[in-house]
């Protein structure tokens, strides 16, 4: 294979990772058990990375008001509302957009797991339980062998709506749709794929829900009394502007370093349209 | 010529593409910055070619982490390559 020579190395670390959950393993989890395990690990290890995202969630609560006005403002220039809306993020140091790294993170994971129920052959031992749930016959199969692989493919299905509903709070509503409806698009595609994948996808997706409810009913209904992390806006070297216009705020000097300015008081909901 | 000299680009903006409408419709997510770092790709290709293209991609999508605050970022504005 020539895709699969340079990607031999990923196949293997997550052989013996799988291996190492595995029923032959220290922790001894049935196959399908051990990639819902490996899937839980991989998204543990990346709960870090959305600390940061969820404060910001939280921050934005409180600039609700103005978002709405710039996204009503620019509702038929999709550029300049994006770009619009950018700027105003940065000003007030909230970004309540996934950022792209994390999202690579997963990537070999995923390539791996496929290459790996691919070769299932050299990997499994005759014998070994591959059935998930007495549902699923054989994680190494195709979706579509049984008619249990539909079913997978419905709830992975029903699985990435919801966590595509949490991920793209941010994206404008047509973006949102075709979120939405490229992975059933993608069904048809997805029947050729090993059962074990879609598991993986489905606990990975469940994850990303479960992590929307939880940041969610930590995000106060109302704006939190001190103003956390909402407008640390670094001290400018001009008087506050306060045109509302963002085309002058780009010409404002970048910010000089990250070293905590003085907390201000939140901007009062006093923006110039009124 | 000039199209055989412009074709190491293309493919880099075909991969990126590609990348589009598979991995990145299994994964959905946002992007911190505008354009999205896909969009920033596909630019940074046509205008540098695949060698710089690459190296610009590659840069923005380190910075698109948790930890930086995003924003508006256009390939014109990247001060790596004079």
């Amino acid at each position: 294979m020539i895709l699969a020579s340079p990607l031999t190395p990923l196949e293997d670390v997550l052989r013996s990772i799988l291996e190492w959950l595995g029923p032959h393993g220290a922790l001894g989890l049935p196959w399908a058990w051990s990639i819902v395990a490996l899937t839980v690990l991989v998204r543990v290890a990346m709960v870090p990375l959305t600390v940061k995202q969820i404060h910001s969630m939280q921050a934005m609560q409180a600039h609700m008001p103005e978002m709405k006005s710039i996204q009503q403002r620019f509702k038929h220039d999709k550029q300049k509302r994006n770009e619009e809306l950018m700027k105003f993020y940065r000003e007030n140091n909230v970004n309540p957009a996934a950022p792209c790294l994390p999202i690579l993170f997963q990537f070999p994971v995923f390539i791996a797991l496929y290459l790996v129920l691919r070769h299932s052959e050299d990997f499994f031992h005759p014998g070994d339980n591959r059935s998930w749930l007495g549902l699923l016959p054989d994680i190494a199969d195709h979706a579509n062998a049984h008619w249990s692989g539909y079913l997978m493919l419905g709830i992975y299905a029903a699985s990435q709506l919801t966590s595509t509903y949490f991920m793209s709070a941010t994206m404008d509503k047509t973006q949102r749709t075709l979120m939405m409806i490229l992975p059933v698009a993608f069904i048809p595609v997805l029947v050729n794929f090993p059962t074990g994948l879609v598991l993986y996808w489905v606990t990975t997706n469940l994850w990303t829900v479960g992590q929307g409810v939880v940041t969610r009913s930590l995000v106060p209904k109302k704006a939190p009394p001190s103003a956390k992390r909402s407008s640390r806006t670094p001290p400018r070297g001009e008087p506050e502007p306060e045109t509302g216009d963002g085309a002058k705020r780009q010409a404002a000097p970048q910010q000089p370093s990250p070293t905590a300015p003085p907390k201000r008081v939140r901007r009062k909901k006093k923006r110039a349209r009124r | 010529m000039t199209t055989v000299f412009r074709l190491p680009r293309y493919l880099g903006v075909g991969l990126v593409y590609l990348y589009r409408y598979t991995l990145g419709v299994l994964f959905p997510g946002g992007c911190k910055y505008h354009p999205s770092c896909s969009q920033y790709a596909i630019d940074a290709l046509r205008r540098y070619g695949l060698a710089r293209g690459m190296v610009l991609a590659g840069w923005r999508l380190l910075r698109c982490n948790p930890w930086s605050r995003g924003g508006v970022d256009y390939v014109e504005q990247q001060r790596v390559f004079r």
